[in-house]
């Protein structure tokens, strides 16, 4: 009995103190600090999630606070999953980092509810001068810049070169790709047990409407609240060619609709498809994860009856408009932002960067990479997409056109039914 | 009651349970698999359980790159300190519902099932302000303490049940040869209600383990994260998984579970049994 006391005894304590050591705040949890005259701390939230990236960017906020002993910077590490309900969150109670890393479509309605401060006077000329207005427009938000786009991706078709070449079809390498083409290509491919493209559609939205841009399909009109939807030859041009492929040509792995880029690249690899549309960023992990001897390349950008036009949705750096230290926020980020340091965080993402400079630098950077030069390429045609803009975008995307694209590319519902269940659902969304 | 079960029936009942087994072991088997392949090998069409050359590198990357041990620890910090403080509160809250009689029993039975009612994306933000106004948001502190407030209800549901099954002539018994109700709580209760605390310890235990939602919007600094959070940081942005180490660190992350589960295991059979041979 005295032993059960002694062993009771001991777990109180040891619970006691895991209790009390459990109530430290972590280091996030700031004190106002430049009130005393101390350095001024930013925090910065990254989101970062390959290795290379995130000693990158401690790299250049080492360089930073090296140069700078007046104002410090803290990495925050976090991640991409979850981030929308965490910062949300943080801005309601009051507890934002003053950087905050994200992506354009997902900090419209941050702008709008006016959690972001108005960078337009405070970005670098030079950089501003850099960045096409496409892709400034896509951060631009009731006439404010309200974040620095950083790097983006597009998609892009990748090739197996063996394949292509056994059905007699030569590589295109230069200018663009267009529809006809790779349509064409895919139906020349396609042989018993081997498909001509595989695309992962599983989340069909943001590249179908991705790529209807090349076609002038731009959904909606307006900005905020006051928004229009129009649903028309141009919006479903993109999709109504990936159905015919699928089910008019049949050169189109039907599998891969389901499920995700990534899955799709086994596929891929192991000779079942002879090219698949990916995201740009997949050109580092195809060399990387590639087997030993597959010939592969990156072809020209895709060119919709418009142009290769593409939506621009870029990762971003903001700052919280309640921070004590935007100007000091803008600084950092105007550094952070030089061509230098924005193309190793582009190459170490495998990302497109938004300004000249860094799209130069990581050229030299990717120089032993030759799929590089058509995934840069496909960087002139991002625009900024209407739906960036729309307040409710993303939940109609969510609740809306994610299941009704998925039922058209299952061949479950017709065009008109498509073009039906997106018009009706943005009346529903939109109230 | 066994010599009249036919052979066949006794061969059924096992290749229901291996089957049973396999389908729940089978996805721990191949993501065991996963956690020794090199990406090369994951992302290729062949499907074999056993590695064709056995990677060791998604362990380390695992323990390396994302603070894999330190979120262990705060781990089975949060889930022992949960665990324990549920199951002390738990306990003469059960006993006080299943045996107290009047509105106040009727009251907070049906409190128990209202807040079991609220999603938790629903109050998130109040209970986030709340705990800023306590100096408690962004501790493990505070994240326990919501994560006690979250499973009482269930853990108060479960254990008034065991309470309500333990006859109260036992109780009466022991009143009448002069136990005061904390003793017969102590002496009485407290051991047939083993199996029952066991159970409930093994459920809050788990609840505290798995929780990812709360302890992403509660938990700031990274040194703070838990086992959750740390192994969703290998989801990266546009789909992009790290399989491997996600595979290695999730095996990594299954390790004092298991060791929790074997400990207690035995307890809850041991609980049951206790007593069921005297007369």
């Amino acid at each position: 009995m005295r032993r059960i006391r002694g062993i009771s005894a001991i777990a109180f304590a040891g619970i006691a103190a895991l209790t009390l050591s459990a109530c430290q705040q972590g280091s996030a949890n700031r004190d106002d600090d430049a009130t005393d005259g101390g350095p001024v701390t930013l925090q910065f939230q990254s989101l970062s999630d390959q290795p290379t990236t995130q000693a990158a960017i401690k790299e250049i906020v080492d360089a930073w606070n090296a140069e700078n002993d007046d104002v410090q910077v803290e990495i925050i590490q976090a991640g991409w999953d979850g981030t929308y309900d965490k910062l949300i969150t943080q801005f309601t109670g009051g507890t934002a980092p003053d950087i905050i890393h994200f992506e354009a479509s997902s900090i419209a309605s941050f702008a709008a509810d006016g959690y972001l401060a108005d960078l337009t006077d405070l970005i670098d000329p030079a950089l501003k001068s850099d960045i096409s207005e496409g892709i400034w427009d896509s951060v631009t938000h009731d006439g404010q810049i309200i974040a620095y786009p950083s790097t983006l991706q597009s998609y892009m078709a990748f090739a197996n070169v063996d394949l292509l070449e056994e059905a007699g079809i030569e590589v295109p390498q230069d200018g663009t790709l267009t529809w006809d083409q790779l349509r064409d290509m895919a139906k020349k491919a396609t042989k018993d047990g081997q498909y001509g493209l595989g695309w992962g559609l599983g989340s069909p939205t943001s590249t179908i409407m991705s790529l209807a841009l090349g076609f002038d399909g731009g959904f909606f009109e307006g900005e905020g609240e006051d928004v229009t939807i129009d649903v028309g030859d141009p919006e479903l041009a993109v999709v109504d060619r990936i159905h015919e492929m699928a089910y008019t040509d049949k050169s189109v792995d039907p599998t891969s609709l389901t499920q995700s880029g990534s899955d799709v690249l086994a596929s891929f690899y192991g000779g079942k498809i002879a090219m698949t549309v990916q995201g740009s960023f997949q050109a580092t992990n195809i060399a990387n994860d590639a087997p030993d001897g597959f010939d592969w390349v990156a072809l020209p950008p895709i060119e919709g009856s418009a142009g290769a036009f593409q939506s621009a949705n870029p990762q971003t750096y903001s700052v919280n408009i309640d921070s004590e230290h935007v100007e000091e926020s803008a600084d950092f980020l105007n550094f952070f932002m030089n061509s230098e340091n924005l193309a190793k965080i582009a190459y170490a993402d495998a990302l497109i960067p938004s300004s000249g400079g860094a799209r130069a630098e990581v050229e030299t950077l990717a120089a032993d990479n030759p799929a590089w030069t058509q995934v840069l390429a496909s960087g002139d045609g991002l625009v900024g997409p209407p739906f960036l803009k729309v307040s409710k975008y993303t939940e109609w995307k969510d609740t809306v056109a994610t299941p009704a694209f998925q039922q058209f590319l299952a061949d479950q519902i017709s065009r008109d039914e498509l073009a039906k269940q997106l018009t009706d659902g943005w009346a529903d969304v939109a109230g | 009651m066994n010599a009249r079960r036919p052979w066949y029936g006794t061969g059924l009942m096992y290749v229901a349970l291996a089957a049973y087994l396999i389908f729940l072991g089978f996805p721990l088997l191949w993501l065991l698999s996963a956690s020794f392949k090199s990406t090369r090998e994951l992302n290729s069409l062949a499907v074999n359980l056993i590695p064709q050359n056995w990677d060791f590198s998604n362990y380390t990357a695992a323990l390396e790159r994302q603070n894999l041990i330190t979120a262990a620890g705060n781990s089975i910090m949060v889930a022992l300190v949960t665990m324990v403080i549920t199951v002390l509160l738990s306990m003469p809250m059960a006993y006080a519902l299943a045996r107290l009689k009047g509105r106040l029993r009727a009251a907070g039975t049906v409190w128990i099932l209202v807040s079991q009612v609220f999603p938790t994306i629903l109050i998130i933000i109040p209970l986030f302000l709340v705990l800023r106004s306590l100096q408690l948001n962004d501790t493990l502190f505070g994240l326990i303490l919501v994560y006690v407030t979250f499973t009482m209800p269930f853990t108060l549901w479960m254990l008034q049940g065991y309470v309500a099954a333990i006859p109260p002539e036992l109780e009466e018994a022991a009143e009448m040869d002069g136990a005061g109700r904390f003793t017969i709580l102590r002496t009485v209760i407290l051991p047939l209600l083993a199996p029952g605390l066991v159970a409930t310890a093994m459920f809050t235990f788990v609840s505290a383990w798995n929780e990812f939602f709360l302890a992403l919007v509660l938990l700031q600094s990274p040194e703070l994260y838990t086992l959750p959070i740390a192994l969703r940081s290998f989801l990266g942005a546009e789909g992009q998984t790290q399989l491997g180490p996600l595979a290695a660190g999730a095996i990594l992350a299954t390790i004092p579970s298991l060791i929790i589960f074997g400990i207690l295991q035995k307890k809850l059979t041991g609980g049951m049994l206790a007593g069921a041979v005297k007369g």
